[in-house]
């Protein structure tokens, strides 16, 4: 079994254009069913706040009803770039620009009905992550979450620092919570990004450690 | 107004029933989480001291907060007071029933009727509905709607969550009969 494409009827240009509003065309063309932007602004005594935040879009899973050999590109490629674009011109609304955004991360929610791959499909390929990452101006790879989702579940996504990955202070997560997604028929896609490391950052760093080998094992106080 | 932290939430529904939503229905919430006023004293028989030190500048924080991530003209409202384990409902409720904390959200949406309210009490990420009525006449059927939120931390033991939620318009796909059909 085959689902039908929706046909794309027209050209345009999104490279400069804000889907903040007016993106029925968008919606339309990849099954939006909605998105949901959280943002957290945790006050910080000795400097700038540092503000968190998701936006996930539930989709139609275009690949309703198909089987694992059904070839998942052609609609990967079609959907991913776009939504990249409703996600990141949110998240860059409410961070306030990709100057101000420090790590990063990404998610997929599959429906019950759907199939892993699917949700992988959407998140983790270049039509999703080389966009992301360049509207944030990030080089890291992005971390992330996939898996099964019921509605009314939560989902811990995590994120790391967009140009080094291994700096220990911007380890952290985001919990999304969406009442009524994924249906089985859904996917829910996620990015996430945050403008600071963790509140009180205080467990070092790779360039600070010294070796740590189970040679430690040898003689342990207890 | 000191604060652990403040949450925006914004859904936009396209789809609903199979169908279009146009224009995109809008719903914000925005939820400060701050230290119970009351935290530890036990029963407190007055408390207006403490309405009188929080409610007017929690409304004065959230009131613009939930208009701009709105992003469009408000038609309906409604709040929330969630209070940690360790308070009292009242306590929540005293921070929102008051002249003092609503009127900063009616006078900013321009708004007239009662703000319809949940006031729960529980565990950090709680589930709560927050009511929305329309702003000018809390009888326009259409505009009857609820928003569910779960904060994942908050409210710890000892905190409370004050919220409100602003909405474009009445329910997606709403098509029931106005209240004045059946008088």
């Amino acid at each position: 079994m085959t689902t039908t494409p929706l046909a794309a009827t027209t050209v345009v240009d999104l490279s400069t254009r804000s889907t903040l509003g007016g993106y029925d065309d968008i919606a339309a063309a990849i099954g939006l069913r909605k998105i949901s932007t959280f943002s957290e602004e945790i006050p910080h005594a000795e400097g700038d706040s540092i503000l968190r935040a998701t936006s996930t879009a539930v989709i139609a899973n275009p690949w309703k009803g198909t089987g694992t050999d059904f070839e998942l590109a052609p609609e990967a490629e079609r959907i991913a770039p776009l939504l990249s674009k409703l996600l990141t011109d949110r998240l860059l609304d409410v961070l306030g620009g990709a100057g101000k955004v420090e790590a990063f991360g990404k998610a997929a929610l599959i429906g019950a009905g759907g199939e892993i791959e699917h949700a992988g499909a959407l998140i983790h390929t270049p039509y999703f992550g080389n966009l992301m990452r360049e509207a944030l101006e990030g080089t890291s790879i992005l971390c992330f979450a996939d898996g099964f989702g019921q509605p009314g579940e939560s989902l811990r996504i995590p994120m790391w620092h967009k140009t080094a990955p291994a700096t220990r202070s911007h380890y952290q997560t985001i919990e999304i919570f969406l009442s009524d997604a994924p249906n089985a028929a859904e996917i829910a896609v996620v990015a996430a990004a945050s403008t600071g490391p963790r509140p009180h950052a205080r467990i070092g760093d790779r360039n600070t450690d010294i070796p740590v080998t189970s040679e430690i094992l040898k003689e342990i106080t207890l | 107004m000191k604060y652990r932290k403040l949450v925006t939430i914004v859904e936009e529904t396209t789809r609903e029933g199979g169908r279009d939503v146009d224009p995109v229905a809008r719903i914000a919430i925005v939820a400060a989480i701050f230290d119970n006023p009351w935290a530890g004293q036990g029963f407190v028989e007055d408390l207006n001291a403490g309405i009188d030190a929080v409610a007017s500048d929690l409304g004065a924080l959230l009131a613009p907060k939930v208009i701009e991530a709105l992003g469009a003209p408000l038609e309906a409202y409604g709040k929330a007071a969630i209070v940690g384990l360790e308070g009292e409902i009242e306590h929540g409720s005293a921070l929102i029933h008051t002249l003092k904390f609503g009127n900063h959200f009616r006078d900013a949406a321009q708004a007239t009727t009662l703000l319809p309210a949940v006031e729960k009490r529980g565990p950090a990420g709680v589930h709560f509905d927050i009511p929305l009525k329309h702003f000018t006449d809390a009888t326009i059927r259409s505009h009857h709607q609820s928003i569910e939120v779960s904060i994942p931390d908050a409210p710890h033991p000892g905190e409370i969550i004050i919220a409100l939620a602003a909405a474009t318009g009445g329910r997606p796909q709403q098509r029931l009969a106005a209240l004045s059909t059946e008088l």
